[in-house]
């Protein structure tokens, strides 16, 4: 509910002045990597390093104004990391939804003894931090023989995720039993019930877990740097970094990758706001 | 009868994935660490067991010290900076102004954004020389601005400031869900008894935040002893150690090192810490937090 009275500010003109300004001053600094980011993508080399430092993309005003994008788009290969991005984190959202969707509802909706058991193990095992489990899941990875593959990065998002499976817990226990009870009488099978009944309700709560997943894959560094040797399986972060120690001082060349790698998330995220904040609020956490 | 069994066996397919997941990905690996902190192990040799061996080496080394000073100071800047920030724009947010939307969604631009990304450009930003603000400090006239990134002073902090830059926006859309459950004709009836703007909100807005506070507190506070990647992109842990954290210094022994009896028993310090931090705030909890 959106009220118009605010606990802190008063009903005048200048009040309301002080919080916008406030407001943008918060928002520039906020902003202002990103800003400087394009900016610096946009500058020839020897701009870079001017004093003081201007806010001029000289390199749109020559003849190759995306120059620094296809250099390192085609050159650099960057064009690789971001397919293997893309796959990776497609694949580990989709495993994601296919693991806690299926988890989600039967805590919900199936009796089995010992169940709530389960799920509290669920939830307390992802407050154990990721330092304690990681140094196993690297011999496991490596007793299976799966380093220097994207098995590592998406198996795991097929098998458990604490944060899907309370979210959905939750929000197939919210819908009515009534529907579920129908389909019985008329025959349905469990497994048709959650298909053709539930399953098709939960779609808003199914797109904000895949946007989420696909998020924090995208992101996704310690894994990546743990799991792949090879360059051309490397992901956008661990591409980045390793353009960071091959050419440390071409900062318009990494300001172009960290747009390229930047975009895509603000895009899923306009597209699919309304979904990402209800997830996250109602989730809480994160991973 | 025979349907109630056919619900267990759907049970039971359904949660296969899930029991799997669980007993490779997190009981097995939870308590084979617990194993290996018992054991001096370079990856490539033979384990060899050492009983408490690595607890009593991480008592008595002066860089795990460093480390553990290194971690409380973050956390004394990153929970109560993002708390305090998040907080504070949340409040401004919470007016039902048209444009709050658009400041919304910017401050939780950071949250969503790869962590790499931004954070590369944050070090072109902290660069001693020629970066955006030291450029800016030296326009309002401060002389001599830190060298950020390469002083040992500066470089856990800036590592907190921008951990805070990027979380603040997601801790303040959770009080911002808090903020808008309260009911408005409390600070109707409060403004009637002539309370002033600062009595309201300490008297009426922090105390019916209370719960979502306390769920930011200790999501900050988890989060607070898990930073690796913007280390990781920001300052390598260095110079000198001097920004290196638990978190990142596990992954230093683990994976750089290969010391991993060390590092797993690094691990299960940090979790009991984090154990007992969290527990302590429950404990206090009934202190300051409002139930309905």
């Amino acid at each position: 509910m959106k009220t118009d009275i605010h606990p802190s500010r008063g009903t005048g003109r200048g009040t309301l002045f002080a919080l916008y300004a406030v407001l943008i001053a918060y928002a520039l600094i906020t902003l202002m990597p990103f800003i400087w980011m394009l900016v610096t993508s946009f500058k020839e080399a020897r701009d870079v390093f001017k004093l003081p430092p201007s806010f001029v993309p000289t390199k749109l005003f020559t003849d190759e104004p995306f120059g620094n994008y296809t250099e390192i788009w085609t050159q650099r290969d960057f064009v690789i990391f971001f397919r293997n991005s893309a796959f990776v984190s497609f694949m580990a959202a989709i495993g994601q939804v296919f693991a806690t969707s299926l988890a989600g509802y039967a805590f919900a909706r199936l009796d089995l003894p010992g169940k709530n058991w389960l799920f509290a193990l669920v939830l307390v095992t992802a407050f154990v931090p990721v330092e304690v489990t990681i140094i196993p899941e690297f011999l496991i990875m490596r007793g299976l023989g799966w380093i220097d593959t994207f098995l590592p990065l998406i198996v795991p998002s097929f098998l458990v995720g604490a944060f899907g499976t309370f979210m959905l817990r939750e929000y197939f226990g919210s819908l009515p039993k009534d529907y579920g009870d129908a389909a019985y009488v008329d025959g349905a099978t469990p497994f048709q019930i959650f298909w053709k009944v539930y399953l098709p309700l939960a779609q808003p709560a199914l797109v904000s877990i895949f946007v989420i997943a696909f998020i924090n894959n995208w992101d996704e560094l310690l894994r990546p740097l743990l799991f792949l040797n090879s360059d051309e399986l490397k992901t956008v972060p661990l591409g980045l970094m390793s353009f960071v120690s091959q050419y440390e001082a071409s900062w318009t060349l990494l300001m172009a990758g960290s747009v390229i790698s930047t975009l895509p998330l603000i895009v899923i995220y306009m597209l699919t706001q309304r979904y990402v904040l209800q997830g996250f609020v109602g989730g809480g956490v994160k991973g | 009868m025979r349907s109630n069994r056919k619900v267990r066996i759907t049970a039971l397919i359904f949660l296969a994935p899930t029991i799997i997941g669980l007993l490779v990905f997190r009981l097995i690996p939870i308590g084979w660490s617990f194993a290996l902190s018992f054991y001096d192990w370079k990856i490539f040799d033979t384990p060899q067991f050492v009983g408490l061996g690595n607890y009593a080496h991480i008592f008595t080394s002066p860089t795990a010290h460093k480390v553990f000073l290194n971690s409380a100071y973050f956390s004394a800047i990153y929970v109560p900076g993002s708390i305090a920030l998040a907080l504070v724009l949340a409040v401004l947010l919470n007016n039902g102004l048209r444009s709050s939307a658009f400041f919304r969604g910017a401050f939780f631009l950071p949250y969503i954004t790869s962590t790499v990304a931004v954070t590369l450009a944050w070090r072109w930003i902290f660069s001693t020389k020629f970066g955006l603000l030291n450029n800016a400090l030296d326009w309002v006239g401060v002389d001599n601005p830190p060298a950020w990134l390469a002083d040992p002073m500066w470089a856990l902090p800036a590592v907190a400031l921008v951990s805070i830059w990027k979380d603040v926006g997601f801790y303040m859309i959770l009080l911002l869900a808090g903020l808008q459950t309260i009911d408005p004709t409390l600070y109707e009836a409060a403004r009637v008894d002539g309370a002033k703007p600062v009595q309201r909100f300490f008297k009426i807005t922090v105390p019916m935040l209370s719960r979502s506070l306390f769920f930011v507190l200790i999501l900050a506070l988890v989060r607070s002893t898990q930073t690796f990647e913007i280390t990781y992109a920001l300052t390598n842990g260095g110079p000198n150690r001097a920004s290196t954290t638990l978190a990142f210094y596990v992954y230093q022994n683990a994976f750089v090192e290969f010391e991993m009896g060390y590092a797993a028993a690094l691990s299960y310090i940090m979790c009991f810490i984090l154990g007992l931090l969290t527990l302590t705030n429950f404990y206090f909890r009934k202190r300051w937090v409002h139930e309905d």
